[in-house]
């Protein structure tokens, strides 16, 4: 186990800087999810961290040691990659035990290192098959059983549960968190999926067209979100967003006025984003009016697409709704969960 | 047992015939259809003949002397007796075993270089590719020049004040000479095969060997190599088959000598037909020359167990 220290780094290709001076302290034994859509650096990041990438300036510090110019042999790291990256003419036991036979392992040794890996990733039935006699999700424990085994000091994961079916991604997710709790190694997780990353993350990284956007514990993301892309990114369904101005009787937006979040003295006249989240909003007849467009019945909540002040909008009620799409419902917004945004930096400004 | 009615009740199995043209048959046929015109060219092109060449094997037949007399194994017989076979056979194995191992490491050598994201390494590929689709004949009549004792090849070397030989008139040299101009002209058809398994190879796998320590050699040998095996296995198949058949490089370059030194069996059996006109001796070289090629091909496949790893 060993901090990861990312100080200022910079990564360019020609002209284009794809990672633009990341700044990023991983503790001993962290669990660190990057998170952010697609294009935005967070594999580059994550391949600069194995080394697979070169940094173009900046300091990537692992443990004590800076690893600019290690290869990636040398870096204490393992890797599982979003295709695996099993070698498919070895068998799962060969695969595993590969990376031992090159660093100088007794027979002996990485027999029982693999052994040991396969008790915990309950593999020990499959140590004779070929990659292309398995199913994907254990496909997926060999890639981690892969990197177990040499008992690294961080292990690397980028989008490792993107090519399996929705059940399983749930399964090996909660699989994945068990083996980090279990052995407490420092993990850098690369993910684009929301959920995965505020599911499984002591700390998210919300990564946006090569810069960070902000750096968090999940909730602190959710309730707290820095601006609006990482407002609109974390949370599913996505917050809802209504452009509007800011006014001593409330906040003004599509013919309708909604309560505050705090004081607004010196913003007074300024135009800025409401956000609120689809969960807080509730179903009260002193609200606002909103029309049903679309309901969505998922049996433990009932999903409502509506429009509101000119804006289409997510509500999600506990309760059953039996409203139809075309009549009028009534809303009131939590106002203490709700958001305020800088209509143009996108700030928060709550 | 109830006869079978249709959900309204009524009976259609007395009713109805079956149509001959079933989807089945008509699968059957368009299938049939498709594959006509090569077994058609098969059968005439090399089932008839490969019948008509043991038929004749069979015979003492001179085209001269308008003879043709059944002899039974007499022709098989000779084989036995024969005192060129030996060296032929010999001259075979060379040229065959050398065109292999230095067509194959080449062109995998050449196939690893290309297979670089270098600036114009397209230029080099076509470069590499380029004698394959020159005419047989005519590369080898350039490579002819070359190789001749007051040729260019000798007229470089004399520049770096070495002396050449008579590259395809000394017995020590004549056959390595053959066997190099074959490798340089078939060498980019293996190259390019190589090239598309090798860039068929996931990138993930040596970077995940890079994470795991491997050097590149080692990820070379135990990664790329067993991940191109079927490449390996085809391209062999084809070179070897290849190398077995090769006459018109030696007809040019050395007409089988100096001595027996590069008469190989196509060009031995060749000499035996249409020189000496032994047509029934030719024809049972020929069935031999057929069930060597058979017998290689058929281990070579048995092999692939232990070459190709999705085989295993």
């Amino acid at each position: 186990m060993a901090p990861v220290k990312l100080a200022n780094v910079r990564k360019s290709f020609g002209a284009v800087e794809i990672i633009q001076g990341v700044d990023v302290d991983i503790v001993d034994g962290e669990f660190l999810v990057l998170v952010g859509p697609s294009g935005c650096g967070k594999s580059t990041l994550l391949r600069m961290i194995a080394g697979l990438e070169s940094i173009s300036s900046g300091e990537i510090a692992i443990g004590d040691r800076v690893v600019n110019d290690l290869e990636p042999k040398f870096r204490d790291i393992a890797m599982v990659f979003q295709n695996y990256a099993l070698y498919p003419h070895m068998t799962v036991e060969r695969n595993m035990g590969f990376s031992l036979e090159h660093r100088g392992h007794s027979k002996s040794e990485i027999a029982e290192r693999v052994q040991w890996a396969a008790q915990i990733l309950d593999l020990a039935k499959l140590l004779d098959r070929y990659p292309r006699q398995l199913s994907g999700g254990q496909r997926q424990r060999v890639a981690m059983g892969r990197a177990i085994v040499r008992n690294p000091q961080v292990f690397l994961f980028d989008e490792p549960l993107s090519n399996l079916d929705a059940k399983l991604r749930v399964v090996m997710r909660a699989e994945i968190k068990s083996l980090h709790q279990r052995l407490g190694v420092t993990t850098v997780y690369v993910t684009h999926d929301q959920v995965e990353a505020m599911t499984m993350a002591d700390r998210i990284v919300v990564m946006n067209g090569g810069k960070v956007e902000q750096i968090g514990t999940p909730l602190e993301l959710y309730d707290r979100p820095a601006n609006r892309f990482v407002a609109g990114f974390i949370g599913s369904p996505a917050m809802n967003f209504l452009p509007g101005t800011i006014t001593r009787a409330g906040f003004e937006a599509g013919g309708v006025t909604l309560p505050l979040p705090g004081p607004i003295a010196e913003r007074d006249g300024q135009d800025a984003v409401y956000g609120i989240r689809p969960e807080h909003l509730a179903l009260d007849g002193e609200g606002l009016e909103a029309e049903v467009l679309l309901v969505e019945p998922m049996g433990s909540e009932t999903q409502v697409t509506l429009r509101l002040a000119g804006q289409q909008m997510i509500a999600v009620f506990r309760e059953r709704i039996s409203a139809r799409p075309g009549e009028t419902i009534r809303l009131r917004p939590d106002v203490a969960a709700a958001h305020l945004f800088d209509a143009a930096s996108g700030a928060r400004l709550n | 047992m109830a006869p079978a009615t249709s959900p309204t009740g009524s009976d259609h199995t007395g009713s109805r015939r079956r149509p001959f043209w079933t989807m089945e048959r008509r699968d059957a046929l368009a299938g049939y259809l498709f594959i006509a015109p090569q077994l058609i060219g098969i059968t005439i092109f090399v089932l008839i003949p490969l019948c008509l060449v043991f038929w004749f094997s069979l015979h003492e037949w001179n085209v001269l002397a308008a003879r043709f007399t059944y002899t039974g194994a007499a022709n098989y017989k000779a084989l036995l007796s024969d005192p060129g076979l030996g060296e032929v056979f010999g001259a075979t194995a060379i040229f065959s075993l050398g065109l292999v191992v230095l067509n194959m490491s080449l062109a995998l050598l050449l196939a690893v270089l290309l297979s670089q994201k270098l600036t114009g390494i397209t230029v080099f590929r076509t470069l590499f590719f380029s004698p394959v689709v020159v005419s047989l004949v005519a590369w080898t009549i350039v490579w002819s020049f070359l190789l001749q004792k007051n040729g260019g090849l000798n007229a470089i070397l004399q520049v770096f004040g070495l002396e050449g030989s008579n590259w395809l008139r000394d017995p020590t040299t004549a056959m390595i000479s053959v066997i190099v101009v074959q490798v340089f002209k078939n060498v980019g058809l293996n190259m390019i095969l190589f090239l598309a398994a090798l860039q068929g190879v996931p990138k993930e796998l040596y970077e995940a060997a890079r994470v795991d320590g491997v050097s590149p050699f080692k990820q070379f040998r135990r990664i790329t190599v067993p991940l191109i095996s079927p490449t390996i296995l085809l391209t062999s198949i084809i070179t070897i088959v290849g190398s077995l058949q090769v006459f018109a490089q030696i007809a040019v370059l050395t007409q089988g000598g100096p001595g027996m030194s590069t008469t190989v069996l196509v060009y031995y059996l060749y000499q035996q037909a249409f020189q000496f006109h032994r047509f029934g001796y030719g024809s049972t070289l020929s069935i031999v020359l057929f069930v060597i090629v058979a017998v290689l091909t058929f281990v070579q496949w048995q092999m692939r167990k232990r070459i190709v790893f999705y085989e295993r």
